[in-house]
């Protein structure tokens, strides 16, 4: 199976120390990922130079039969790509608005947006806050507007940070069957966790960001021909 | 304490009677302050969010400078671009000197440190995830900047206020540059001074009424504007 997106040669620097160099990492597509490794690994930093945020010091990125550099790529991949905080940002304004607010870019009338994210709301069981101010929701509450913000506009891959932490059982149990939903809908879904338990059962497979490197700890039979190797391993 | 309290009454009469000179100046003074602070603004703001957000050689230096030039004297700014305007000066061709535009000019250079001190300020204490989540829904980079002020909007509005209280009510560049002429460059703060040293206590005291009145509001302003900031973090 062909991966979504490829990067290559990711490296990055902060405050003078090498925070990670992925000599090639391949994101399959319509699968879920599992990302692990301790804190201050880089998972959020690779996160964010994933979805065109953060600028590395060196990666290629080959994606839809293009070869190109990060800043090349950068608005094709702000295009598909969509990062999701670990606890999400949403704006100061209603759930409706806060849904919306991705739509606009396309130009639509206010009629198609106002019926898609009615839409959107109703599939992620949500309609009851659409009139609510978005900085009063709870957390969990948060999460599901900010997926539903994020699948309105059809990402080709969600890239989720933590999107089960400090949630309670409820909130963590409906957040994970909108993700499990998003999945089977064949969004490609990167998940950073700590808490393995909560998403694992989504995984397709498990990478761990240890030490600067990217470890592939369980593949994906349909992925097994895919290499995830960091580069000391493909080099030795 | 009599002829106080006569001069306050003409004051008073003075605005009530809807004194054509009174409220010349009160327009002109208006008219300038608001131009300088409508041009000075949207420049202040997108210099500020560059301060804020990115990184680039010479940031720091430009935010010190920035802080520093907010203590500027205004007299000093006066001085300065008269010393540019006037006829011997480079800008003297341009014949602005003793202009209305020559007070905005003024104003500008007056307002302008402290409305990207603030707006940086208040751009600072911005949660960097409003700029990236605007991004990452594709946001074009205006847009996001557009989301972003509407998220610190209450801390930008503070600066706007005090950047407008600041030049409203200095007096130093506005005489030099203005000349406080009368139907041309007198405004509230010129008038005042002149007034009084004429021994015009009911003209003065009209004005410093206004003025005080403004600058109360405007404080008052600030103050809520920031507060509702502070709430809304």
């Amino acid at each position: 199976m062909n991966p979504l997106i490829s990067y290559s040669d990711i490296s990055i620097t902060m405050s003078g120390k090498l925070i990670f160099s992925i000599d090639k990492l391949e994101v399959p597509a319509h699968q879920c990922t599992l990302l692990t490794g301790r804190n201050g690994s880089g998972k959020t930093t690779l996160f964010k130079i994933m979805a065109g945020l953060l600028k590395p010091d060196t990666t290629k990125i080959h994606y839809q039969g293009l070869d190109m550099t990060w800043s090349q790529g950068k608005p094709y991949i702000q295009k598909d790509i969509i990062y999701l905080h670990q606890q999400p940002y949403l704006f100061d304004a209603s759930v409706t608005d806060n849904i919306a607010y991705g739509l606009h870019r396309s130009g639509e009338n206010k009629a198609s947006i106002h019926k898609k994210v009615m839409q959107a709301l109703e599939w992620a069981d949500l309609s009851h806050l659409a009139h609510r101010s978005a900085k009063q929701l709870s957390g969990g509450e948060k999460q599901r507007v900010a997926l539903t913000r994020a699948r309105i506009l059809s990402p080709r891959l969600l890239l989720l940070d933590e999107p089960t932490a400090s949630m309670d059982t409820q909130a963590k149990q409906q957040t994970g069957l909108l993700l499990q939903r998003l999945k089977f809908e064949g969004i490609s879904i990167m998940i950073s966790s700590h808490e393995t338990h909560t998403v694992e059962h989504l995984a397709d497979q498990h990478w761990q960001l240890e030490q600067g490197q990217l470890n592939v700890l369980k593949k994906s039979p349909v992925t097994d021909n895919v290499t995830h190797l960091n580069a000391a391993k493909q080099k030795n | 304490m009599g002829d106080l309290s006569q001069a306050s009454v003409a004051a008073f009469e003075l605005l009530l009677s809807g004194d054509t000179d009174i409220w010349e100046i009160i327009s002109l003074s208006f008219g300038v302050s608001f131009s300088a602070i409508l041009i000075a603004t949207p420049i202040a703001l997108v210099i500020a969010f560059f301060l804020a957000f990115f990184q680039f050689p010479l940031r720091r230096t430009l935010i010190a400078l920035f802080n520093t030039f907010m203590s500027v004297p205004a007299v000093i700014i006066g001085l300065t671009l008269y010393l540019v305007l006037s006829r011997s000066g480079p800008l003297g061709d341009l014949k602005l000197l003793f202009t209305a535009q020559a007070m905005v000019i003024g104003q500008i250079m007056l307002s302008f440190p402290l409305l990207v001190a603030m707006a940086h300020a208040a751009f600072q204490a911005a949660d960097r995830r409003a700029w990236e989540t605007a991004i990452t829904l594709g946001a074009k980079p205006w847009r996001a900047f557009f989301t972003l002020m509407y998220e610190v909007r209450f801390g930008l509005i503070a600066a706007v206020v005090a950047g407008f209280g600041r030049v409203v009510a200095e007096i130093g560049c506005s005489m030099m540059v203005g000349g406080n002429i009368l139907h041309a460059t007198r405004n509230i703060p010129t008038a005042i001074a002149l007034e009084t040293s004429k021994g015009e206590f009911a003209q003065g005291i009209a004005l410093g009424i206004v003025l005080l009145v403004l600058s109360l509001t405007l404080n008052a302003g600030v103050s809520i504007f920031q507060g509702k900031g502070e709430s809304h973090s």
